[in-house]
């Protein structure tokens, strides 16, 4: 397997596309999200939009994946697969490569499909001058899960069609034959071969097979998906070879910086050189105040740097926020409040008897990939081309065009490795400022923020609050349970304003905040507020926080019933397929964790789970430092089913990695606005998590039987928050309802009477 | 200004101040040593100056001509562009598939690089107090941990072949 990346090609691509062969059109799976989108207006119509609102999340809830339609990757062969000179296969990736392992697991489904060796498969980062593009981008734990079926199909047509190319050309049967290296061999006599070239070279107008005919192989006749396979990225990320955006390098590159705006809803009211005129390696200023545009080109990163500090900027200030106003705002209460979950009457009953209630809150986080955005723009007439670590090439493409007033045709957006995105690196604006510098300069800009542009520039977790209140039944069951959650935007920060309409939740805010327990009376209703900070993805969207105060509340009902909380959850899993699964998980993390044996002393643990297509439960061990107020996560225990695993270790990194964001989240990460301006500097106001702090992460993937791929790269987020939590509680006898549990929290906690 | 980096000498016409990141990364094209934060904190401009882990966004040019800068480029043994051995760090972070995004990973391997030079025989305290200067957003830190520790027994076990 060789890794091959577009972006170390600087040269621009004057390769001779390759004769244009005709392909049947592809089939197209039914559009769920469109079907839905499409049936809901009626119903809005009829029933009114609480009712339209409702159907929308139930909907998104029961499908695979919230808006399948526009995540559909194409299934031509051609587009993702070519049969190279030398007869080694090339893989285009539309996804990008951020981290997750996602160029070395979609590998694994080709060459599974392919039936070539490992080494015989060449991986390309696609541009978007390619025609695979993805509408969708890189997120969401999508890549995996909606590759496979595509790709699948993709490369199992792919060989087909080779093989009875190979039939005709050895004159043999189709089924007398066999991939053997580059080719195909005549199984009894290897000597009788053709190479995967010759074979496709003299193809001009291929059929591809109806779908019951594609020579899918058996789940269980499996052998490259479902290994441990190396990653295909790592040598070049050990050596210093890998290129990211921040690294991208033309002859005469120049470098740009641009004016920040000092508060939160300041606009531009004038800039001018001011004393950066005439300031060493300064090429030129580009001024647009109408735009609210004010950068600077320079012949090294620091004079940039340097050159738009010492501009001449005057901003309109806006109102200066501060940090209670905008707590004030999430309130889960009032008007504008959309129920996306009920079943039975909660209030009812809730208003009968002893109801016990809890609020719980977390803080503005951001991503900070520790690579910073950065692009490289060169723009010219009739061709722009744009080197950038994004998450989706195909919206920086369009915004890209927009901005510059040219035909999106002519500008190709080349996707490089990104040194980390979280959700963060969606947004494209260092793109479009390295291309309106490249086009005033008139030779290549790169722009790369520095930490501080970065974390006040780019949009944020929301804060949340979240309401839970609920009633045991006599036999100390779960009764029911309201939960009112308060946020602000997420997905819908990205949408269309109609969309928003039609769906009414923004199902990034509310992801796992309803109750999937067996609740015979449960009601879920969301306030989302727009607040005066950009919000959006982040990793997990709102998963996170949810679970936090659902994951929580469940073990505060457990405690009032007497009952151990991970039985108790046991007790409370719908009767359905998804009930069992979790149930086998659950238990899983129990022997993992030791779970029902005492703790090692001073320690105590915590459970808490997420109930999705992806199945998380984590036991967390924690020991709590009274006289400082510390917490320490010694060990997390992770118990997964994400369906059929296509790379067992990548998907363990995966878990990792959640634990240790969702430790940092629940330990540290907070950011607040101050005076207008969100209270961030450098990492001295916002520390990340480290080694010192890291807990052990022990795994374990759990079977199923699971056939189809779900989501890897955030559910195991969700309940790390809840598990350290209610090992808190096990620990103290007391709970910490805000995030993140910082020493002078928990010595609050610690302090006060009562829990 | 004349610098000698993974023992090759440049000619530099840069400002005495300039930093010696941005100078590696711009001016020689050496972007394996990546900008995090550029005060200090994240680690992941380590490079190593006569050997010993430093914060090349930090330092000053005119601090460090003269000096032996070594640059991830420079740590593994190599012919051109082909890998004849990497070093016993690098080669315990592919064991353990240690990096995911990769950002980090050559402050991360510089950083564990100096430390083994000088303390080969660390307890898994020694190793998480030499790393935590080093962030990883990505949160590899269980796989670190393990690679530092393999590589401690790797370069241990060389020294003893060697003796």
């Amino acid at each position: 397997m060789t890794q091959e990346l577009n972006p170390s090609e600087l040269e621009r691509s004057d390769e001779a596309p390759s004769a244009k062969r005709r392909w049947r059109l592809s089939r197209r799976g039914f559009l769920i999200g469109l079907g839905a989108a499409g049936a809901s207006l009626a119903v809005g119509a009829y029933f009114g939009r609480p009712a339209l609102h409702l159907f929308m999340a139930e909907t998104l809830a029961a499908s695979e994946h919230a808006g399948s339609s526009f995540m559909q990757l194409p299934e031509d062969p051609p587009l993702w697969l070519e049969v190279l000179p030398d007869s080694r296969v090339r893989l285009s990736m539309v996804k990008v490569e951020m981290g997750q392992g996602v160029h070395t697991s979609i590998a694994q489904i080709a060459v599974e499909e392919l039936g070539i060796s490992w080494d015989d498969l060449v991986v390309v980062q696609a541009d978007t001058s390619s025609e695979l593009s993805d509408g969708f981008g890189t997120g969401g734990s999508f890549s995996v899960a909606t590759s496979y079926g595509p790709l699948r199909r993709a490369a199992a047509g792919m060989r087909s069609l080779l093989q009875k190319e190979a039939a005709a050309a050895l004159k043999q049967p189709e089924r007398a034959l066999r991939v053997e290296g580059r080719g195909f061999a005549l199984a009894e006599d290897q000597e009788q071969r053709v190479d995967f070239h010759r074979l496709a070279a003299g193809i001009t107008d291929w059929e591809l097979p109806e779908e019951e005919q594609l020579p899918l192989k058996a789940v269980d006749a499996f052998t490259v998906i479902g290994q441990s396979v190396a990653r295909v990225d790592i040598p070049d990320k050990v050596t210093g070879r890998a290129k990211y955006g921040y690294d991208m390098r033309l002859p005469n590159m120049l470098y740009g910086a641009v004016a920040r705006p000092p508060t939160l809803e300041a606009t531009l009211r004038s800039a001018s050189a001011g004393e950066a005129e005439g300031m060493p390696g300064v090429e030129q200023f580009v001024i647009d105040v109408e735009e609210g545009f004010a950068g600077v080109v320079a012949n090294s990163r620091s004079a940039a740097w340097a050159a738009v500090q010492a501009m001449q900027t005057e901003w309109d200030e806006g109102h200066l926020w501060q940090q209670e106003e905008i707590e004030a705002l999430i309130e889960p209460e009032g008007a504008g409040g959309v129920t996306i979950q009920r079943e039975g009457n909660a209030a009812g009953v809730l208003g009968r008897g002893s109801a016990i209630s809890a609020t719980y809150q977390s803080p503005f986080a951001v991503q900070t990939p520790l690579e910073a955005p950065a692009a490289l723009a060169d723009v010219q007439e009739g061709q722009v081309n744009v080197w950038v670590s994004t998450q989706s090439q195909e919206r920086a493409k369009g915004l890209i065009a927009e901005a510059l007033g040219v035909e999106a045709e002519t500008v190709r957006v080349v996707p490089t490795y990104l040194g980390g995105g979280f959700g963060s690196k969606l947004d494209t604006g260092v793109a479009i400022e390295a291309a309106l510098l490249s086009k005033a300069v008139g030779a290549p800009v790169h722009v790369g923020w520095d930490r501080v542009e970065a974390l006040r520039n780019g949009y944020l977790r929301p804060p949340t609050k979240n309401i839970l209140t609920g009633a045991l039944d006599d036999a100390g069951r779960m009764a029911a349970i309201e939960h009112r959650q308060g946020s602000s935007e997420v997905a819908f920060s990205f949408m269309p304003n109609f969309l928003a309409y039609v769906m009414g939740a923004d199902f990034g805010a509310t992801i796992g905040s309803r109750i999937e327990y067996d609740v015979p009376n449960r009601t879920v209703t969301a306030w989302r507020r727009k607040l005066p900070v950009w919000t959006g993805w982040w990793r997990g969207l709102g998963l996170f926080a949810n679970t936090f105060a659902v994951e929580s509340f469940v073990d505060e009902l457990a405690a009032a019933a007497g009952a151990d909380p991970l039985q108790f959850r046991l007790d409370h899993l719908p009767d359905s397929s998804s009930g069992r699964r979790m149930g086998a998980v659950l238990e899983a993390v129990a022997e993992l964790s030791g779970w029902g044996t005492p703790a090692p002393a001073g320690r105590a643990r915590g459970v808490a789970c997420f109930i999705s297509n992806t199945m998380v439960a984590q036991v967390a061990e924690i020991s709590v430092d009274e006289t400082s107020g510390e917490i320490t996560v010694h060990d997390v225990a992770c118990a997964v089913d994400c369906g059929l695993v296509v790379n067992p270790d990548g998907a363990k990194a995966q878990i990792e990695g959640n634990v240790m964001w969702g430790v940092g989240s629940t330990l540290i990460e907070q950011a607040f606005v101050k005076d207008g301006q969100l209270a961030l500097n450098n990492f001295e106001t916002y520390p990340l998590l480290t080694m010192r702090e890291a807990p052990n992460v022990r795994s374990v993937l759990v079977d199923t039987g699971g056939e189809t791929p779900f989501g890897m790269g955030e559910p195991p987020i969700g309940p790390v928050g809840a598990a350290v939590g209610n090992a808190f509680a096990a620990a103290t006898g007391r709970r910490i309802r805000t995030l993140p549990m910082t020493p002078e929290r928990v010595l609050e906690a610690l302090a006060a009477s009562g829990s | 200004m004349e610098l000698k980096v993974n023992g090759t000498s440049y000619t530099l016409d840069a400002p005495d101040d300039e930093r010696l990141l941005w100078a590696l990364r711009d001016r020689l094209g050496l972007t394996g040593t990546k900008f995090g934060c550029g005060v200090g904190i994240c680690g992941a401009c380590t490079v190593h100056i006569n050997g010993a882990a430093v914060r090349s966004c930090l330092m000053p040019l005119a601090a460090v001509a003269g000096s032996e800068i070594g640059t991830i480029e420079g740590l593994a043994e190599t012919d051109g562009d082909d890998v004849i051995e990497l070093h016993p760090v690098q080669q315990a972070f592919i064991d353990y598939q240690v990096p995911q995004c990769g950002w980090c990973m050559s402050g991360q391997i510089m950083q564990a690089a100096s430390f083994l030079a000088q303390n080969p025989q660390p307890s898994v305290e020694d190793t998480a107090r030499a790393m935590s200067g080093n962030y990883c957003r990505c949160g590899c830190y269980v796989r670190i941990r393990q690679a530092v520790q393999q590589a401690a027994a790797a370069l241990a076990g060389a020294e003893e072949a060697a003796t």
